[in-house]
C-alpha cells in the first residue's frame, strides 16, 4: 500500500486550473523528488499533503489525497492531526524567533505535553537526528535567529522531526543556501529515510537526482512522468521531460 | 532552443568525425603497405599513429569538460557517454592499423598473389571502411537504422574471416618453409576481425545513444 | 562632453537640488516648532508651579489650576485605552487573520481607513446623538471615553493590521506546519513578534486622543469643574478645553495660564510616549 497517494486530484485557484487530474502513488520510506519549471504546481501537489493549500483564499480540491489509505479531505480529521503526521520545511528557514530549544520543543508544548523530561529527551533526539546537536548542545538557549541559513533549516527539519511525524514534506529546502549547508541538507535527507518518507521539491535537478529514488516531472499542472530517478534522468520517455531536464525548455 | 551545451556536444561529434576519418586513412594506407610491401607506407603510417593518439587524448578531455562544465542528463549524458566509448574503439582500431603497418614494414617483398587473390583483403578493408563511414554518419544522423545494419555487416566479415584461415592453412601446407610470413598474415586477418567486432560495439553505442537502450552481451541484437 | 555625461550631469543637478529642497523644509518644520515651544515657554514657563497644577480653575487666574482637566485628561485616556485597544486588536485580528480576503473584506476595510480621516467634529456629533442622548449616558466622562475610542479605534485597527501583516508569512507557515490551531498561532507567534508596532500604532492614537478638543465640546464636556470625576458617570473637563476657556478671555493672566497649560499637556503627551517607547524597546529587544 502507498504511504500517501493521491487519485485523480484536481485543484484550482480561483479560475485558475492549477493541479489535473494528477494520481501518483508513493511508497514508505520513499523519497521522492518533484521538479519543473516555475507554477508547475509541484509545490501546489506538495502541500496537498499537509492541507497547507487551505490556507488560501478560494480554493477547491476534488478527488482524494490518501495518507496511508486514509482521506485526509474527508472523514473528519482536524487539519492539526494531520499536520503532525506530514511534517514540513520550507524553502527560507523559518525559526521562531524564540530560542532553539523551544523551536524545536513547539510543536510538543501546542500538543499539551508538559512533561519536562520527556520535552528534553525529545529536543535531543530531534536535534541530532537533524544533525544539529553537537553544533548547538552548549548554546540551546540561545535565539534561534543567531544561527547561520543552514543551521536554521536543519533546526526547521529537528522541529518538524519532534511531533513525530511519519511523512515529511521538503519545499526547496536548500535553495536559499550555499552549497556546503545544502549538502549538508542532502545528507540529512539521505539519513532521514530510513525512517521516513520524504516527497521533496527541488529546482536543483542534480539536487533531485542525488537525493531522490523516484523524481515526478510536472508541467502546466499535469503529471507528465513519475519514475525511478536514474531512469528519468538517463532516458525520460517523454519528450517535454527531456527538453526539461536538458535545458531545452520552449 | 540551441544552448551552449549544444554547441559543445556537436563539436565533439565533429571530433568523432575527424577521428574516424584519421582512422579510415591509417587502416587503408597499412593494408596498401602491407599488400604491396610499402615500407615507406608504413613508416608513414607508424608516424602518424601519434596523431591518432594525440585526437583520442584530446576527445577524452573534452568528454570530460563537458560531463563537469555542463551535468548533461538524459540523451546529453548519453551522448557524451557514446563519444568516450566510440573514442576508444576507434583508438583500439588504429592500434591495430599500426600493427598491421608494423608487419608490412617488415616484408621484405610482397605476399604470392596465389594466396593474396583469394584471400580478397583489399575488398575486406573496402568493406570495413564502408562500416566505419556508416557508423560515423549514423552518430553524426542519430540514426539507429543504419547503426544497426552493421549487425550484418560483420556476419559478412565473420564469414571471410572463416574462409581466409582455411586459405592461409592450405598455403602452410603446401609452403612450410614460409610458416612466419603466414603466421604474420593469419595475425592481419585477425587484426581485421577484431577491427569488425570494434565496428559491432560502435554501433552498440550509437544505439545506446539514441535509444537508451542496451544490447551488450545481447544475443538478439535487431 | 558627450550626450550619456550632459545626462549625467543634469541628473546630478536634480539630485543635489531636490536634496536643498528636502532640508529647506525640515528647516522651516523645525523652525515653527521651536518657535512655537519658545513662544509658549516664555510665556508660561514662570507660572507653573504646585499650586498650578494642584488648583481647580478659578475666576482670579493667579489662583486658577489645572488639576481638573489633567485629572480628566487622565482618566479619559486610560478608560478610551480600555476601550479601544483590546476591541480595536480584536477587529485587526479579525480581519487580518481570520477574515476572508474577498469583496466584503476590502469594503470593510476602505470603510475603516475612511473612518480615520473623517473629523473629529463629527465622531463628536455621534458621540451626543448615540452616547449621550440616546444611551442617556449624559455628559459623563464614560460617554467622552466612549466617543474618544471611536475616534482612535480606526488608527490601532490599521496600524495592528500593518503589524501583522508585516509578521513574514514562514512564521505562519512554520506554526501551522507543526500542527498549531490558528488561534495559537496568533497568541503564540504573531501577536508577540508584532507586539513592538502594535504599541507603537496605540501610541499614536492615544496621542491623539490626549490632544483632540472638538468632540468633547460636541458633546458638552464642562469647562468649570470644580471636582475631580468620581466614577464613570462623573461629569469632566480636559486640559485642551481647559486651555481653550483660558484662550480665550480677555485678561493676559489667562493667556499665560494657557500656555502654561500648553506646556502640561506637552509633557504629558511625552510622558505617555516615552512610556509607550520604553515598553515597546522592552518587548522587541
Amino acid at each position: 500500500m502507498y504511504k500517501v497517494e493521491t487519485r485523480d486530484v484536481n485543484l484550482f485557484y480561483g479560475n485558475t486550473h492549477a493541479l489535473k487530474n494528477v494520481t501518483m502513488g508513493i511508497l514508505e520510506y520513499q523519497v521522492v523528488a518533484m521538479i519543473g519549471p516555475s507554477g508547475c504546481g509541484k509545490s501546489t501537489y506538495l502541500r496537498l499533503f499537509n492541507r497547507m493549500n487551505d490556507m488560501i483564499d478560494g480554493v477547491r480540491i476534488e478527488g482524494e489525497v490518501l495518507l496511508s489509505g486514509k482521506d485526509i479531505y474527508n472523514g473528519g480529521t482536524r487539519v492539526e492531526e494531520i499536520r503532525k503526521k506530514v511534517g514540513m520545511v520550507f524553502q527560507k528557514p523559518n525559526p521562531f524567533p524564540k530560542t532553539i530549544f523551544e523551536n524545536v520543543a513547539y510543536g510538543l508544548r501546542i500538543n499539551g505535553i508538559s512533561n519536562k523530561k520527556f520535552i528534553e529527551e525529545t529536543v535531543e533526539r530531534s536535534l541530532k537526528q537533524a544533525a544539529l546537536w553537537d553544533e548547538v548542545k552548549d548554546e540551546l538557549k540561545k535565539s534561534a535567529l543567531a544561527l547561520s541559513g543552514g543551521q536554521q533549516q536543519r533546526l526547521c527539519i529537528a522541529r518538524a522531526l519532534a511531533v513525530e511525524p511519519s511523512v515529511i514534506l521538503m519545499d526547496e529546502p536548500a535553495s536559499a543556501l550555499d552549497p556546503i549547508s545544502s549538502a549538508k541538507i542532502e545528507e540529512l535527507i539521505w539519513e532521514l529515510k530510513k525512517k521516513y518518507t520524504i516527497i521533496i521539491v527541488t529546482h536543483n535537478m542534480q539536487q533531485a537526482a542525488r537525493v531522490s529514488d523516484k523524481t515526478a516531472f510536472f508541467y502546466l499542472g499535469e503529471l507528465i512522468e513519475f519514475n525511478d530517478t536514474k531512469e528519468l534522468f538517463m532516458n525520460p520517455k517523454h519528450e517535454r521531460t527531456q527538453n526539461y531536464i536538458t535545458g531545452r525548455f520552449g | 532552443m540551441t544552448t551552449h551545451l549544444d554547441t559543445e556536444l556537436d563539436r565533439l561529434k565533429n571530433e568523432i568525425e575527424e577521428m574516424g576519418s584519421l582512422v579510415r586513412n591509417q587502416l587503408g594506407k597499412s593494408i596498401d603497405a602491407f599488400i604491396g610491401a610499402k615500407k615507406e607506407l608504413a613508416k608513414e603510417v607508424l608516424f602518424q599513429e601519434r596523431r591518432v593518439n594525440a585526437e583520442e587524448l584530446k576527445i577524452d578531455r573534452d568528454c570530460e569538460n563537458i560531463m563537469v562544465l555542463f551535468n548533461p542528463v538524459a540523451i546529453d549524458l548519453r551522448l557524451v557517454f557514446a563519444a568516450f566509448k566510440i573514442n576508444s574503439h576507434l583508438e583500439r582500431m588504429g592500434d591495430h592499423a599500426k600493427g598491421i603497418a608494423a608487419y608490412a614494414s617488415k616484408l621484405t617483398k610482397p605476399y604470392a598473389a596465389e594466396l593474396l587473390t583469394p584471400l580478397q583483403l583489399r575488398e575486406i578493408v573496402d568493406h570495413i571502411d564502408d562500416m566505419i563511414a556508416s557508423n560515423l554518419r549514423a552518430f553524426k544522423d542519430a540514426d539507429t537504422s543504419s547503426a544497426r545494419e552493421i549487425f550484418r555487416h560483420d556476419d559478412r566479415l565473420d564469414e571471410w574471416n572463416k574462409k581466409a584461415i582455411t586459405v592461409i592453412g592450405d598455403y602452410i601446407r603446401n609452403h612450410t618453409d614460409e610458416v612466419e610470413g603466414m603466421l604474420n598474415l593469419a595475425s592481419v586477418v585477425r587484426k581485421m576481425e577484431r577491427i569488425g567486432d570494434l565496428n559491432k560495439n560502435i554501433a552498440e553505442e550509437i544505439i545506446f545513444y539514441v535509444e537508451a537502450n542496451v544490447l551488450k552481451h545481447e544475443k538478439e541484437k535487431i | 562632453m558627450n550626450p550619456f555625461e550632459l545626462h549625467a550631469l543634469k541628473q546630478r543637478i536634480k539630485d543635489i537640488a531636490f536634496r536643498v529642497i528636502a532640508i529647506l523644509g525640515l528647516l522651516f518644520a523645525l523652525c515653527v516648532l521651536i518657535l512655537l515651544l519658545v513662544n509658549v515657554a516664555a510665556d508660561g514657563l514662570g507660572r507653573i508651579n504646585l499650586q498650578f497644577l494642584t488648583s481647580f480653575p478659578s475666576r482670579h487666574a493667579d489662583k486658577a489650576g489645572i488639576v481638573a482637566g489633567l485629572a480628566g485628561s487622565f482618566f479619559m485616556v486610560i478608560i478610551t485605552a480600555a476601550i479601544a485597544v483590546p476591541v480595536g486588536i480584536g477587529a485587526a485580528i479579525y480581519l487580518e487573520e481570520y477574515g476572508r480576503k474577498n469583496w466584503i473584506g476590502r469594503f470593510i476595510e476602505i470603510n475603516i481607513a475612511n473612518l480615520a480621516g473623517v473629523p473629529s467634529i463629527v465622531y463628536g456629533l455621534l458621540g451626543l446623538g448615540l452616547f449621550v442622548r440616546w444611551m442617556s449616558l449624559d455628559r459623563s466622562i464614560l460617554a467622552g471615553s466612549l466617543t474618544m475610542s471611536l475616534l482612535i479605534m480606526p488608527v490601532i485597527i490599521i496600524s495592528t493590521r500593518e503589524a501583522l501583516r508585516a509578521v513574514p508569512n514562514g512564521i505562519r507557515e512554520a506554526s501551522f506546519a507543526v500542527g498549531a490551531t490558528r488561534w495559537q498561532t496568533i497568541w503564540h507567534h504573531l501577536l508577540p513578534i508584532s507586539f513592538p508596532s502594535i504599541l507603537t500604532g496605540i501610541i499614536l492614537a492615544i496621542s491623539r486622543a490626549i490632544g483632540e478638543t472638538a468632540p468633547l465640546i460636541t458633546i458638552g464636556a464642562l469647562t468649570y469643574v470644580t471636582f475631580l470625576p468620581k466614577n464613570l458617570d462623573s461629569a469632566f473637563t480636559i486640559l485642551p478645553i481647559q486651555i481653550y476657556n483660558w484662550v480665550s478671555r480677555p485678561q493676559q493672566e489667562f493667556h499665560e495660564n494657557a500656555a502654561a497649560g500648553i506646556i502640561m499637556l506637552l509633557v504629558f503627551t511625552l510622558l505617555l510616549n516615552s512610556i509607550a517607547i520604553i515598553l515597546r524597546n522592552r518587548f522587541s529587544r
